[in-house]
């Protein structure tokens, strides 16, 4: 492993290795990214050795330019409407890959997501290495987002850091948040992840009685179902006692063919309750939901199995999630999390209701 | 029958010894007491608590040698309902034991030990316990009213019951703590709530605030449901800020009176549309919160009414999660499985 400044013979240093398969830490505008040639197999095993990850979790990757992305996406008008607006920027967008990359980099279903860092250094590699590489964060899964080098060394075992080929040291990057991740490949544009930037305004209604808001719970539901199986879906709802978050979850379970009273977990903490999935081919065919009102910190989550639930592509809905937002916020990038808060409107029993990937 | 029980199905790690429905020992780690000072909130990590504890609080249930595992007929856990991760370590436990000594293991739903939980008996009782001499026939009603469950039911038999009416979003336990949250009371809150609800200086009907009862009218329907008087509760508090202590108390002394009145609506109305269905005239009476006084007060004032014998249980530990409660139920029902096949059942259900 060798470590390198960001000067002139970086290109040229960081080409060579990512052309025999190796891995390069890079920085970029967000935080430290690895990098490896996207179209060989090798190499993007050799990543995943790395990263530690479960196999068909898919890989985001950097291109240059748009004409570069559109070698490997269908980059529809959707996209090339962000393009245009975000890019190059902390931006990652989805859209139908053509299946040019190396197997495990596109989803399952075979969408492909790509990025330009506003890093001028990173653009210049890619333009001289002529392929897309991968963009995924530096840390292992699950460990420390990196501003600094030190923050991925000091949480990798020895065996992780000989997998490293180089790094190229940017110094401390300023803590910005880890990029929006927006799938294009709907017609509606669905926003899986919101980091810097601030994307759709805030959706938001007037619920005017408890079956309002369990209808707008069927409705969120439907925008994201098709995400089922592939990714967990975590709709984490906050507001302050007696809003209708169980409520939510009741119009949630119904919009899931759940036939069981869903009650209030806050005594057990969690409640399970099986549900048929026509739709996927998902391994959990649960509904967890979990109330942390009672809950000291996000610590708690964690003890009841939460990072493995989300693993298992679980759907989930948790009541108080405000109290263990720190937990839930780790899994960002695993997990589609949709924020719903509620709040008591002017009358009796009106809710205003906002929700959104925040 | 000499029993080992464990109940390890929420916050508490409780184990105890119990010979047919007398209660030798009954011991229980409550951490609710432990967390007051948390200012309301349950401090973390039940599992972990469960698993550091249970072989001390089965030492002491043991009374330290007073009674020996090879001279106890069986074992018994809960299985569930309850939280997963805590259910574990209590069947592990169970598990573990039940083979070391050759036991036979017996197999719990949380929810009949507090629904058994007034056929206890003391250690130094007279009373013969079986069914017979306990002068309780079967079919018999149970109410079951605690943090996590509120629940009428039909017991035909023992093993064989009927859910006449369940809660649809919070269990009554869990609508006091958060009435008593919402006055900023502390945690556990319903039982700080009947304390401040014992000082209103007015009758709970004249205080000025006004709460509606859940579902008045729609008794037919035989659900409880406690998430409209949350909010009801919360426009309440915020048209009529508490100014002084006697404020909060006439306010929790009105949330208190709504909640049980509910209670007693729908069982008031189930008994007087069905006298003579079942031909019972028991009404067993268990769960944390029905620990409560006012509560009993006003069950036994309805169960009179109704020609019923209200069946309570007979010491304060056995209204909240205890083990005794389990070893009662156990003794009852003998629900025998194999060490090698039991496991927790976190959605268990009654019927």
């Amino acid at each position: 492993m060798q470590i390198i400044k960001t000067d002139g013979n970086s290109i040229d240093k960081a080409v060579e290795i990512l052309k025999r398969g190796g891995l390069v830490i890079y920085p970029t505008e967000t935080l430290y990214g690895i990098g490896a040639d996207a179209t060989n197999p090798k190499a993007i095993k050799k990543l995943t050795q790395y990263k530690e990850r479960p196999f068909g979790k898919p890989y985001s990757i950097a291109v240059a330019d748009q004409k570069m992305a559109e070698e490997y996406a269908e980059i529809n008008s959707t996209a090339k409407n962000l393009y245009k607006q975000f890019l190059p920027g902390p931006l990652t967008i989805i859209s139908k890959g053509k299946g040019k990359v190396a197997p495990g980099v596109e989803s399952e279903d075979g969408a492909l997501g790509i990025r330009i860092p506003d890093y001028k250094l990173i653009r210049d590699i890619i333009k001289a290495f002529k392929k897309p590489i991968t963009s995924t964060s530096a840390n292992a899964s699950y460990k420390k987002r990196p501003y600094k080098v030190s923050d991925i060394l000091e949480n990798i075992s020895k065996k992780q850091e000989s997998l490293i080929d180089l790094i190229i040291d940017g110094g401390k990057l300023p803590k910005n948040d880890p990029s929006t991740v927006i799938d294009t490949t709907l017609d509606d544009m669905v926003t899986l992840r919101q980091g810097k930037i601030k994307f759709n305004k805030e959706n938001e209604i007037l619920s005017k009685s408890e079956e309002a808001t369990q209808n707008l719970a069927k409705e969120i539901w439907q925008k994201y179902e098709r995400h089922q199986g592939k990714r967990s879906i975590v709709f984490a709802l906050e507001g302050s006692m007696g809003t209708g978050k169980t409520q939510f979850t009741k119009g949630l379970a119904g919009a899931m063919g759940i036939e069981e009273t869903i009650t209030s977990p806050t005594y057990n903490l969690l409640h399970t309750y099986d549900y048929k999935n026509k739709k996927s081919s998902a391994i959990s065919h649960e509904l967890f939901h979990f109330d942390a009102w009672r809950m000291l910190d996000g610590e708690e989550l964690r003890n009841l199995d939460f990072e493995n639930i989300i693993k298992n592509k679980g759907v989930i809905s948790i009541e108080w999630a405000e109290r263990v937002s720190d937990i839930i916020k780790e899994f960002d990038d695993e997990a589609i999390i949709i924020w719903i808060k509620i709040k008591f409107g002017k009358a009796e029993n009106e809710r205003v209701i906002s929700w959104g990937n925040i | 029958m000499k029993i080992l029980a464990i109940d390890t199905s929420c916050d508490e790690t409780a184990v105890a010894v119990t010979e047919d429905a007398k209660v030798l020992s009954n011991i229980i780690w409550s951490q609710a007491s432990a967390h007051a000072k948390f200012g309301g909130v349950m401090p973390s990590l039940a599992q972990r608590m469960h698993e550091e504890r249970i072989d001390f609080v089965i030492q002491r249930a043991l009374e330290n040698g007073k009674w020996q595992m090879e001279n106890l007929d069986s074992i018994t856990v809960t299985v569930g309902p309850g939280l997963s991760i805590a259910l574990g370590v209590g069947v592990n436990k169970a598990r573990q034991l039940a083979t070391k000594y050759k036991k036979p293991l017996i197999a719990v739903n949380h929810i009949e030990g507090h629904l058994f939980s007034s056929l206890a008996r003391p250690n130094n009782s007279k009373l013969q316990t079986t069914n017979h001499k306990l002068n309780l026939e079967f079919p018999a009603y149970g109410l079951v009213v605690s943090g996590g469950n509120t629940l009428f039911i039909l017991i035909e038999k023992v093993g064989k019951y009927k859910v006449l009416a369940e809660t649809q979003d919070d269990a009554l336990g869990e609508a006091l703590d958060k009435g008593a949250r919402m006055l900023g009371l502390g945690y556990p809150g319903g039982a700080i709530l009947e304390k401040m609800a014992r000082l209103h200086n007015v009758s709970a009907r004249q205080t000025g605030f006004q709460l509606p009862i859940p579902l008045v009218g729609q008794e037919k329907r035989q659900i409880f449901s406690y998430s409209g008087l949350k909010t009801s509760f919360y426009r309440l508090i915020q048209k009529y800020p508490p100014k002084n202590k006697q404020d909060i108390c006439n306010l929790a002394a009105v949330f208190q009176d709504v909640a049980f009145a509910h209670i007693e609506r729908i069982l008031s109305y189930y008994f007087s549309n069905h006298p003579f269905t079942h031909s019972t005239n028991q009404l067993l009476l268990g769960g944390g919160v029905a620990a409560n006084i006012e509560l009993r007060k006003r069950l036994r004032k309805l169960c009179r009414k109704h020609n019923l014998k209200l069946h309570t249980p007979y010491s304060n530990r056995l209204y909240g999660d205890n083990a005794a409660m389990i070893g009662v139920a156990a003794y009852l029902n003998q629900n025998f499985v194999n060490p090698k096949e039991i496991d927790r059942i976190p959605n268990l259900k009654l019927a």
